[in-house]
Formats: C-alpha cells, sequence, structure tokens
C-alpha cells in the first residue's frame, strides 16, 4: 500500500471544494460556500493531525516536526550556522583524527592471531639500552611450558641478489614458530618449512621488485650474505607488527620485504647469536606464571654455560606494551588536549547560542503564548543544537580526514602503527558520540534563559528585557573566561614543548648538521675471510677519494656506535657483568673534524697510530673515571672478536677525551663512548662523514655516485644529512609540538572569537548607556576605557585560574620535557603576555565601536 | 432539509460502523460518504466532516478498508475507500454490537 497520508491535503482541499461546490448550486456566493465548507469541516490542521497520529504517534511526529524546523532555523540564519558548524568541523575534526591515532595504536588489537597473548622476552633490566638475547637463553625458553610459541627474530637492511638483480631489500630472518605466531599463509607457493634455508617474499616487494612474475618460486636467491630458495609470496595484506631494532625505532616504519628461516644455534667458541624475541603464552597462562618459568629456566641455561656471564634479570611484557608502551602517555596528552580546543569550542557556541537566545526572546514567548510547553521548547532548542551538532560532526569527519593525512605525511615515523590510523567503524562512533555530547553541552546554555522567560513580560515591552541580557553576557562572560584559561593551559603545554625542541636543537658550536652529509656501506665480504685489511684499505681509499672533491673540507669515517661493549680498565678487577658498557666507534683522524666533534683534553686520534688508542667522550671519563684524568688510562674493550683489535687481548691507551656530541639520537642524555682508531680494527659498517659547503642535496648526489663507483658491489646507503638523521630522531617529539601547538593555536583563536563576541555583543546592548555617558560629558577615551577594562577583567581572571591550571596541568607533560622544568617562568609569562594581548587586540574593535557612538542617534534610537 | 434541532451528533465510535456500512454499497470518496450517511439518516445524523478523515485511517490501519486512486463523476482525481474482506466481516460483528446495544437502551429506556 502507498503511503496512506501522501495526498491527505489534496483530499482533504477536494472535499472542501466538493462540499463549496454544493452550497454554490443551492445559489451561494463562491466566497460564502468556501467560508460555510471550512466551517464544516472544522480545523483542517488539526484534522491532519489527528489523521497523521493514527500512524505516527504524536511524540514521534512532534520530534519530526521539531527537527523539520531546526532545519529551517538553521538555514535561515547562514552566518551564525556556519560560525557553529566551522568551529565544530574543526574542533570534532580535531578530535576525530586524534582519536583515530589512539584507536590504531591503542586500541586495535595487533595484526596476529590471539594478540593478548603474546610477549616480548628480554633478558635485560629496564633502562639497559641491550634489549637481545642470547641463543642460549631462547634454546632453553623453548622447553617452556607456559608458552606455545616461541620466536627469535631479527631484521636489517640489505639487498637481495634474485634472477640476476641486485635489490636493496629490509630482512627478516626468523625462526620457525614465526609462521604459525604469525599466523602466515602463502598467497603464492608455500610456507618455509622448519630448519630450511628458505625464503618467504612479501607481495609489495614481489609485485615492485621482481614485476610479480611467479616464476621467482623456487628459484635460487641470496638474501643478505646467505642463499636459499624462494618458496611462497605472502598475501598483499600480510603485515606483522614486531618490535624493530632500536636504532631503527625511530625511523621510518619499515615493511619486511623478504623473510628467510633460521636456526638459532648454540654458543660455539665464545660466539653467541643473538636475537629478538616473541612468545605466544598458553591458553590461560598468566604473564606473572611465565616469567617464573622462563627466569627459572634461565637459571639453569647459565649453570649449563658457566662461560657466558649472566645475570638475573628479565623483562616479560605484553607484545602490545613494548610496541606502543611509550606512546601511550603522549597520545592520552594529546587527546586530552584536543578535548580542550573542543571544550573551547563549545564554549564559543554556547556563548553565540545565549545571545542568540536573547535575541530569539520574542520568538519563543510567541511559542509559550500559543501554548507550547516548557518541556516542547526546550526539546526543541536540544534538537536545533543537535542538527547543528551533527552537521558540525559530518564535516569534522571530513576535517579529520585531511588531518590524518597531514599527520601521517608530515612525521609517519613518530608513532608506531601510526600509517594504520583510518576512519573505521569505531571512530565514526566516536564522532558521532562527541557531536551528541556536544550538543547537550552547548545547547545546555540557552535552556537557563528560556526557563526564565516570561511571554508577558517579553511581550508587552515589545523589546529584550534587561535583567534577562544582564544575565546572558555575565554568563557568557563566565564561558570565555574559562576558555581563556584552558587556552593558556594549551599554550603553556605547546610552549614547553617548543622550548624543548629548541634546547633539544640547540647545537654546540662547530656542529653544523645541515653541511654535514653521511654514507654508510655495509661492507659486504661475500663470504671471504680475514677481511680487516680490505676492509681497511676500502675505508682508506674512499676517504682518499672523498677528500680531493671540491667544497669538501672535512671527510671522516667512523662505524656509528654499531656496538655496545663492556669496558675493562687496566688494574681494576671486577666481574664481567658489573663492568660498564660504552658505545664503542672505529674512526678516522678526520672524523672529529668532519662530524665537528671538540676535543676537551689530550689530542684526537691519527690514522698513524703505533698501537691502538683510544679517545672517551666526558660522558664516559664522568662515569668511569669519575676523580681522575682518564688521559694515559690503560683500556680495552670486549665485544665480538674483531670489532677492536685491540678487543682481543691488548690494552690500549687513552689519548683524549672529547666533549660530548649527539650526532645521532638528539633527546637522549649522552651516553658513555669510546673512539678507536679504525687501522687497529676491523670496520664492519664503515660511515663517511662530509663537511661540505654550498646546497648539501647537490653534493649528496655527487657523493653517493663517487662512493658507489669505488666498488660496485657493495650495497650504499642514501646520503643524508646529519640533520636529518636528528631529525628523524626526534620524531615523536616534533609530532608532539606540532599537534599540541595546533591545538593550542586553535584555542587561540577560538579565545580571541569569544572575547570579540561577548566584549561587542555588550556594546550593542549598552549603547544607550554609553549615548547617555557621553551626553553627560564621557570623552571618548573614557568610553574606550570602559570597555577594555570589561575585556581585560574576563582576560586577566581567565589568566590567573589558567596559571594556577597550567601549573598543575604541565606537570604531566614533564616526561616529555628537556632541559625545561614544567612551571618554567619564562615559558609562562611569554604564554600569559601572548593570550593579554590577543584579548586586548579581541577588544580593540568593539571599543572603537563604542568611542564612535553618536549620543544624538544612540539616544533616539530606542 | 430538518430544522437544526432535529440533529443528532453521532455517538463515540459510531462512526466506524456508519463508515462501514456505507462503503458496502460500493467505494466512495471521503465527501460522498459524508454525504450518505447524512442523505440515507435523512438529515438526522451530522457527520462532522474533520472527524472523517481520522476515523478514515483508523479503519486503514486496521485494515478494514483500502484504498485506490480513481477518477470521480466530473472528470476529478479522486481517493476512494473501499471495503476489505476483512472489513465486511468487522461490519457484521459491529453491526451485531450495536443490535444488541441499541436493543438493550431501547429496554432501559421503555416506559414501564
Amino acid at each position: 500500500m502507498t503511503d496512506p497520508l501522501a495526498d491527505l491535503d489534496s483530499e482533504i482541499r477536494d472535499h472542501l471544494e466538493r462540499e463549496a461546490q454544493e452550497h454554490v448550486d443551492r445559489g451561494m456566493t463562491p466566497e460564502a460556500a468556501r467560508a460555510a465548507a471550512l466551517r464544516k469541516f472544522g480545523n483542517v490542521m488539526h484534522v491532519k493531525e489527528s489523521a497523521r497520529a493514527v500512524w505516527i504517534p504524536a511524540a514521534i511526529d512532534q520530534v519530526v516536526q521539531d527537527l523539520r524546523y531546526a532545519v529551517r532555523m538553521v538555514r535561515r540564519s547562514p552566518g551564525f550556522s556556519a560560525v557553529v558548524i566551522l568551529t565544530l568541523a574543526i574542533a570534532i575534526g580535531m578530535n576525530t583524527a586524534v582519536f583515530s591515532v589512539v584507536n590504531a595504536v591503542l586500541l586495535r588489537p595487533l595484526s596476529f592471531p590471539y594478540p593478548e597473548r603474546l610477549v616480548w622476552l628480554t633478558a635485560s633490566e629496564a633502562g639497559e639500552g641491550f634489549e637481545l638475547v642470547g641463543a642460549q637463553d631462547v634454546i632453553g625458553w623453548r622447553e617452556a611450558t607456559s608458552l606455545d610459541r616461541l620466536v627469535a627474530y631479527d631484521e636489517y637492511d640489505s639487498r637481495v641478489l634474485a634472477d640476476g638483480l641486485v635489490l636493496p631489500a629490509r630482512l627478516a630472518s626468523v625462526s620457525d614458530d614465526f609462521w604459525d605466531l604469525a599466523g602466515a599463509t602463502a598467497a603464492l607457493g608455500r610456507r618455509p618449512l622448519p630448519g630450511q634455508p628458505e625464503v618467504m617474499l612479501s607481495y609489495p616487494f614481489f609485485e615492485r621488485a621482481l614485476g610479480a612474475n611467479p616464476a621467482i618460486i623456487g628459484a635460487p636467491v641470496q638474501v643478505g650474505n646467505r642463499r636459499g630458495t624462494v618458496v611462497g609470496v605472502l598475501p598483499p595484506a600480510f603485515h606483522v607488527d614486531l618490535v624493530p631494532p632500536a636504532s631503527f625505532a625511530s625511523l621510518a616504519p619499515h615493511e619486511i620485504d623478504a623473510y628467510y628461516g633460521i636456526v638459532v644455534r648454540p654458543p660455539q667458541n665464545g660466539m653467541v647469536q643473538l636475537f629478538r624475541v616473541v612468545g605466544r603464552l598458553k591458553p590461560g597462562v598468566s604473564i606473572e606464571a611465565a616469567r617464573a618459568e622462563l627466569l627459572t629456566i634461565r637459571t639453569h641455561t647459565a649453570a649449563r654455560n658457566p662461560a657466558i656471564p649472566f645475570k638475573p634479570t628479565q623483562r616479560v611484557l605484553p607484545l602490545r606494551d613494548k610496541l606502543v608502551g611509550p606512546a601511550r602517555p603522549t597520545l592520552l596528552i594529546l587527546l586530552a588536549a584536543v578535548a580542550a580546543v573542543l571544550l573551547v569550542g563549545c564554549a564559543n557556541i554556547a556563548s553565540l547560542l545565549l545571545a542568540r537566545a536573547t535575541a530569539r526572546q520574542k520568538e519563543l514567548a510567541i511559542r509559550t503564548a500559543v501554548g507550547a510547553g516548557r518541556a516542547r521548547m526546550l526539546r526543541q532548542l536540544l534538537i536545533e543544537s543537535l542538527v547543528l551538532a551533527v552537521a558540525g560532526g559530518a564535516a569534522g569527519v571530513l576535517v579529520a580526514k585531511a588531518c590524518l593525512e597531514v599527520m601521517r605525511r608530515l612525521i609517519p615515523q613518530a608513532v608506531p602503527r601510526l600509517l594504520e590510523a583510518s576512519l573505521d567503524g569505531r571512530v565514526l562512533a566516536f564522532a558521532l558520540a562527541v557531536s551528541v555530547v556536544t550538543a547537550l553541552g552547548f545547547g545546555i546554555a540557552p535552556v537557563f534563559s528560556v526557563w526564565k522567560i516570561n511571554a508577558f513580560d517579553v511581550l508587552k515591552d515589545g523589546t529584550r528585557t534587561v535583567s534577562a541580557t544582564a544575565a546572558s553576557v555575565r554568563v557568557r562572560s563566565w564561558l570565555v573566561t574559562g576558555e581563556v584559561a584552558l587556552t593558556l593551559v594549551l599554550l603553556c603545554g605547546a610552549g614547553l614543548l617548543v622550548k624543548s625542541l629548541a634546547r633539544i636543537t640547540a647545537y654546540p658550536a662547530g656542529f653544523v648538521p645541515q653541511q654535514t652529509l653521511t654514507v654508510t656501506v655495509a661492507y659486504n665480504t661475500n663470504g671471504m675471510q680475514n677481511t680487516e685489511v680490505r676492509r681497511r684499505e676500502y675505508a682508506a681509499e674512499v676517504l682518499q677519494r672523498l677528500q680531493g672533491r671540491s667544497g669538501v673540507h672535512a671527510v671522516g669515517m667512523t662505524t656509528n656506535a654499531g656496538g655496545r661493549l663492556r669496558l675493562f680498565v687496566e688494574g681494576v678487577t671486577v666481574p664481567m657483568e658489573e663492568r660498564p658498557t660504552v658505545f664503542h666507534s672505529s674512526v678516522s683522524e678526520g672524523y672529529a673534524q668532519a662530524i665537528g666533534m671538540r676535543v676537551a683534553s689530550g689530542r684526537w686520534l691519527t690514522d698513524r697510530e703505533p698501537e691502538a688508542a683510544f679517545v672517551v667522550n666526558q660522558a664516559l671519563a664522568r662515569r668511569v673515571f669519575p676523580s681522575e684524568d682518564p688521559v694515559g688510562k690503560r683500556i680495552q674493550v670486549d665485544g665480538p672478536p674483531g670489532a677492536t683489535a685491540a678487543a682481543g687481548a691488548k690494552f690500549g691507551t687513552v689519548v683524549g677525551v672529547v666533549a660530548d656530541l649527539k650526532y645521532a639520537k638528539l633527546d637522549t642524555a649522552a651516553e658513555p663512548e669510546i673512539f678507536a682508531d679504525y687501522r687497529h680494527a676491523n670496520p664492519f659498517d664503515m660511515t663517511f662523514v662530509a663537511r661540505v659547503d654550498g646546497d648539501p642535496r647537490v653534493t649528496a648526489l655527487d657523493l653517493r655516485a663517487l662512493v658507489a663507483g669505488i666498488d660496485r658491489s657493495q650495497p650504499v646507503s642514501d646520503v643524508k644529512t646529519v640533520e636529518t638523521v636528528l631529525i628523524d630522531s626526534i620524531a615523536p617529539r616534533r609530532f608532539t609540538v606540532f599537534l599540541l601547538g595546533t591545538f593550542a593555536g586553535a584555542a587561540l583563536l577560538l579565545a580571541l572569537v569569544g572575547i570579540y563576541g561577548v566584549i561587542a555583543y555588550s556594546v550593542s546592548l549598552r549603547t544607550r548607556e554609553i549615548g547617555v555617558r557621553m551626553a553627560l560629558g564621557a570623552a571618548r577615551g573614557d568610553v574606550m576605557r570602559i570597555v577594555l577594562r570589561q575585556g581585560m577583567v574576563i582576560a586577566i581572571v581567565g589568566l590567573v585560574v589558567g596559571t594556577a591550571a597550567a601549573l598543575a596541568a604541565t606537570r604531566v607533560l614533564t616526561g616529555l620535557l628537556y632541559d625545561v622544568t614544567p612551571g618554567d617562568p619564562a615559558t609562562f609569562a611569554t604564554v600569559a603576555a601572548l593570550v593579554a594581548a590577543t584579548a586586548l587586540a579581541a577588544c580593540c574593535g568593539p571599543a572603537l565601536k563604542a568611542a564612535r557612538v553618536d549620543p544624538l542617534d544612540a539616544l533616539r534610537c530606542e | 432539509m430538518s430544522t437544526k434541532d432535529t440533529r443528532v451528533e453521532l455517538l463515540q465510535g459510531t462512526l466506524d460502523l456508519l463508515i462501514l456500512r456505507t462503503l458496502l454499497l460500493g467505494p466512495a470518496h471521503g465527501h460522498a460518504i459524508t454525504r450518505a450517511i447524512e442523505q440515507s439518516s435523512d438529515d438526522v445524523l451530522q457527520v462532522e466532516q474533520g472527524s472523517l478523515y481520522p476515523a478514515l485511517h483508523r479503519l486503514l490501519k486496521r485494515r478494514w478498508i483500502a484504498f485506490e486512486h480513481g477518477t470521480s463523476e466530473n472528470n476529478r482525481r479522486a481517493k476512494y475507500y473501499r471495503l476489505t474482506p476483512k472489513g465486511r466481516r468487522q461490519l457484521t460483528v459491529e453491526t451485531g454490537k450495536w443490535e444488541t446495544l441499541a436493543g438493550a437502551i431501547a429496554r432501559v429506556l421503555r416506559p414501564v
């Protein structure tokens, strides 16, 4: 059946015409006939409503009517609606974008089967940078009854030789359990068999590098230094969340291109393989139970391997905590900050609605007079708010989409899993919920002014009642005061972070990261033995060739803190595990000058040291030689044999101390470092450093070609400025500063609009009063002062409240600050001045308008 | 045409019965239904025309009547209501009830 109500109107019209026609036939005039017909019919509106009520319960029908009315109101004042919807779109959009990141990072489960049962394991304590697990512990832990899968893995950049091509690729070496733990299936071919040197390719790599040619399956390949066979290709959507190596944690998220199976072998001749380890708990096993069992196993393992140093420390954490734990506080702070922006936006809208409710008093009074109940009026006002909020929310989703895109483009490496962020169902539900809550929030304000409406007074006066408007100005002033306070809190937070960033990037004299280029060669021995000499010769050749280039005025080589080794000091006997760990680099003579390192005492290394010689940094000097001069001390380091020839048995002399320099990670304290001359070492990954003139991007291409040309079989990285490396190392910090700064800026803008709105409104209400004052002799300056004072009282109360709140709130930032205290007076003062200036600027317009009031006009107009 | 005094307002609920009875004669549009009720009661019964439409919708909702669009005598489009089989059965039930009620009232009012 079609809608029986569809043609009710025409049906009634038809009825009336027939009735009138009958009267006309009996001799009435058409006008009289129509009137008689209408009289007999009764109230047409009422009839229609009763007919509709048969089908639609009256309450729903009224809501529909209210909705229609609300939409009409929104359309009737497009300026007002645009301001409200725009404010909401920005505020809700930013909230939705941040929530989508929170959702992806903190709420969505990891991309593994049984994500809640996955644990990350290490044998080191918190705070130790070292997180790898020795093969002996991996083998021991495999027997644990609390785990049903245990994966040892590692990942690194190298290359794949396949099909006659040399392809740069990111590789993951994974033990047998990986495939089950990751829930991997093969899109092409099959999964690798246990213990076989078999290789699985990612789909994007298969497509990008190999043209998606299925002939690769079964073909021999070389991945890194290993030979194997490609047995399968993973599905396009395959992705696993593994803990990346520390040195990559802050870099662009690397998708793995190729996975190859490895076997974990027991330690041999003092060589211990090291792995990252992830396990899966058996169903129902608690993490505490697993911890206890794993530690017992380690103790037994240690007893069987007396040669390997043992400390009874370990960490077993949910994998998700390890992956995203560090990002959690930052994200929650950002969420709180962006919610504050929404609150400021709501206060503005509430303030606007209040002003409008006052202006609409007459309309509302008429509605009351013709019988609309209070409840009905409130419902209608709330529905109007809801219509605005939902429109704002819908626009906000578009804004969120754009914001998310900006975040991902700008700083993709800032937050783990950021690239997974998207506007899924949960995020959209969040946006809707925020819109509704917002509508209730700002819709409440005008409700109060409606509650007190006395239809008789309003209609009798014919103008706005003075007491109600005064109350409205008062409420609006409080709202704006709150806005100013919240804005101040946000600005203080952003200010502190900006200052931290400035402190971090204040480079010491002599260090010019933007003019310093680095290029890394992961020297490939192609399976040959005893390659120290070749490595050194290669390094020497590259250095010599770089030296002569025009525009290059200092060149050096470093292995870039490739290992953390234990330090031995001659004549000091302490157990192995209590010896301090230090970063170790093998370097060339030119390195200190090229990177911009300052020698604090003693001298730097040369390329012609008669025996192994060392330079230490001040951080090491402070820690190991707190009350002595390190220069002249005899030291050696352990570590993988060959890392330093001196490390084997011989001690070398400390010849100098250099000032601490953060050349790789900016926002951590300087680590103890030791530099050895490369002529007595066996440099693995060699990073060449060149201080250049002019545009580094131009020189960069030139340098890469030169280095690559020396030995075509060596994989050469891209040439980067040290600044790029440093900037990447503080990506999470820049992300936070960028977002918090944006939020604070948005809040400041909203506060500006808010102050302007309330002051301008107040001036318009007081035109008559101002006219009287001027007529009685007040100068224009006096009038301006009155208006400015009103605005500044709001601002100053807001500043005082905000400063108190900020002092409490910025404490949560402590972990994110660098060399700045949470209550930094300079930051607070700057922010307060900024807010005060903004408030003053907001009041200037209305003040000038007040000063231009013509007393005659003002008095005549009412 | 009878004088105003002799006209009787419809009892609550009886309009539904009268509409059903009227439609037993064949499909009709709203105005025709009013006219028919008034004429067949010799103008004694006055249909408050406005209440006709809510009543029609009440009957539609109970599926006792249905409607279709047709063209009326003077070539105007009109909405014609007709009795459904369910409505026909209901008419018997309602008529029975009415007769019981009318008889009872008549007995009560019969002079002793």
